[in-house]
């Protein structure tokens, strides 16, 4: 975007543009600290679709198998409404899907200013 | 709203299949539109039990996704008295069809775990399914743990054999309870079950090792053995005690007693 397109728009649009920058960097910081906590120190490249069947799901620990199995049974759903479900935070949802993606068990789909996380077969979609 | 039942063992030969059979036809006689699922693809048997030997489409089909849920439906409401439906989805028996879920891989599996998962919108929700009971395999399959991560209520059946014991403590602790399950024991073909001391002491197993709510306790009764298969004597036989046993199981499943 060129400056003077960005000056032209309405003080709302940008702030909403920088709200939507701030959201964003907010979760690499999350990602970041989940990976410190537990000891990650390989870059985080998101591995190519692993599969999330019910063997992985009981070999994950605990905190992430709760995340897992609500994003399957949800199908899609952001991290508010995985939090809603789970009764933790959303920054903790947060952390622990994006933390599922970069292992290659969810996507991530961003729309407009919200971020949709779902298991690889919903891509296919159901009969 | 509906609810999925998975009917449950650690090993083989408890009686899931009778247990299924017979309270999926207990909750059609109560007037419940019921759905029997044959999950058991490495040993089917509902096609037998039923004397339906043969379906246009199996739920092997639904699950490889070459056919929608209700091309596999096959009702036999006609065979319940009252008000309530029964339909039933059975599992491939050919050697063929067996050998063909038993080499799937585990891409095959999280989409089988998704095409069950979709059982709750299509059914429950969609066309307003009472209850789903799917009849499973023994011990830690694959197609037996997408059955319990898709209900909401586990119907492990157990009976008084050491090892059936062991195992089945050992599965609440590291299946049921990890997948944040709702579990419930039935103790099937206990002995001499009119012996005050010899229930006080299933009550106890119930309470300190399983830990979990009794769903109901099944005599070892001589006339179901006898029967070998050929009854659905919640059905064939109302009278019987079996029977009554079924409708009082199926009645706590329904007031939500299972906690």
């Amino acid at each position: 975007m060129s400056k003077e397109q960005a000056f032209g728009r309405k003080p709302v649009a940008i702030l909403e543009k920088i709200r939507e920058n701030l959201e964003r960097l907010n979760e690499k910081i999350e990602v970041m600290i989940e990976l410190q906590r537990h000891d990650h120190r390989e870059s985080p490249t998101p591995i190519q679709d692993v599969p999330l069947d019910v063997m992985t799901l009981l070999s994950m620990p605990d905190h992430l198998r709760k995340t897992a199995m609500t994003v399957c049974r949800s199908g899609r759903a952001t991290a508010d409404e995985i939090a809603q479900q789970t009764c933790r935070a959303r920054a903790v949802e947060s952390a622990y899907l994006n933390q599922l993606v970069l292992m290659g068990y969810l996507k991530k789909e961003r729309k407009g200013r919200k971020a949709y996380f779902f298991a690889e077969r919903d891509v296919e979609g159901e009969r | 709203m509906g609810k999925i039942i998975a009917v449950h063992s650690y090993k083989g030969g408890t009686g899931k299949t009778l247990l299924s059979v017979n309270l999926a036809a207990t909750f059609a006689k109560l007037g419940k539109k019921v759905c029997l699922f044959d999950l058991d693809f490495r040993a089917p048997s509902l096609f037998a039990i039923l004397k339906i030997p043969t379906a246009e489409n199996w739920l092997n089909d639904y699950l490889n996704n070459t056919c929608d849920i209700n091309k596999v439906l096959i009702d036999i409401s006609s065979r319940i008295p009252g008000k309530g439906s029964l339909f039933v989805g059975l599992a491939n028996p050919s050697t063929e069809a067996i050998r063909d879920m038993s080499a799937k891989d585990r891409k095959w599996e999280m989409r089988a775990l998704g095409r069950l998962l979709h059982l709750r919108n299509a059914l429950l929700n969609d066309q307003h399914f009472d209850y789903i009971v799917m009849d499973t395999s023994p011990g830690l399959q694959y197609s037996s743990i997408n059955a319990i991560v898709a209900a909401d209520l586990v119907a492990v059946a157990t009976t008084g054999d050491r090892s059936d014991v062991d195992g089945t403590s050992r599965m609440l602790k590291e299946l049921y309870n990890l997948f944040e399950k709702k579990t419930g024991i039935v103790l099937n073909k206990v002995l001499d079950s009119t012996a005050k001391s010899r229930r006080d002491e299933l009550y106890d197993r119930v309470k300190n090792v399983y830990k979990v709510p009794l769903l109901g306790m099944v005599p070892c009764f001589c006339e179901v053995l006898r029967a070998e298969g050929n009854f659905i004597f919640s059905q064939d036989k109302p009278d019987h005690p079996f029977s009554a046993l079924l409708t009082e199981m199926a009645k706590k499943i329904d007031a939500n007693e299972v906690k």
